[in-house]
């Protein structure tokens, strides 16, 4: 694994909806205000992912690849504001897998390249928050 | 926790983390590190850094000590671990009660 690899969130969970539904909670603005925030969503390769949290930060991407109803990879950042952690817009990347599963959808979510807090781990050399991140990452696989 | 991935993204400051992870340091002895900026200027990098829970301070006379927090930055890696756990469970929901009403109405 590179260092970069090393720098992920990743989460795992079960939904009992088909892929079809999930897919449509990443894609489609009235149903991505149900969970995250106000959106505009152009689902297709470089089109926008802005997402807008009421009283939040407001995340800023694009879609990457789309191949609907199994995967789909965005760029994610944060508009800079007071609220908003140190991910420029395009600086990590969140890539979101649906399996299917006995008519449930087993979604992964996969957040790397989290530049800002690999930076800071890595310049300051705190090598005990690294097993942090990586207990991050086991809690949710 | 935002302050704190917001705290480590400038160099200087994590310069200054550099300084103070090994032990104590008064601001004055901090500044000195930092020649071409003004002592205006660490000190609003110390406040940054204060504030984010990165660095601790406390009076010692009339100076003022700071310290690094281990446990500072353990709140930015889980600020996105918890993001993404609210927000799927808030997706799950949403999504089950949509399959949910669509097999009903069959």
């Amino acid at each position: 694994m590179t260092d970069i690899d090393s720098n992920v969130v990743e989460q795992t969970i079960r939904i009992a909806a088909k892929p079809e539904t999930v897919w449509k909670y990443w894609t489609d603005p009235e149903r991505m205000r149900d969970w995250w925030g106000a959106a505009e969503l152009d689902p297709r390769p470089g089109g926008v992912c802005r997402i807008e949290r009421e009283g939040g930060a407001t995340m800023s991407g694009e879609y990457l690849e789309l191949e609907p109803h199994d995967r789909l990879v965005f760029s994610f950042g944060w508009e800079p504001s007071d609220d908003a952690p140190a991910i420029a817009p395009g600086q990590s990347r969140v890539e979101v897998t649906l399996i299917e599963d006995a008519g449930d959808t087993i979604l992964t979510v996969r957040h790397s390249g989290i530049p800002d807090a690999v930076a800071g781990i890595h310049a300051v050399g705190w090598s005990n928050h690294l097993p942090l991140l990586a207990a991050a990452v086991a809690k949710g696989a | 926790m935002d302050a704190a991935l917001r705290a480590v993204a400038d160099p200087t400051r994590r310069a200054i983390l550099r300084l103070v992870r090994d032990g104590e340091l008064a601001a004055g002895d901090i500044a000195n590190h930092f020649p071409s900026m003004s002592r205006p200027a660490v000190s609003q990098h110390l406040r940054v850094l204060t504030d984010s829970g990165l660095v601790a301070v406390r009076p010692d006379g009339n100076r003022r000590m700071y310290r690094w927090r281990r446990e500072g930055l353990r709140d930015a890696a889980a600020f996105l671990d918890e993001m993404w756990s609210d927000g799927l469970a808030r997706l799950k929901a949403a999504a089950e009660r949509e399959d949910r009403r669509k097999a009903d109405n069959k």
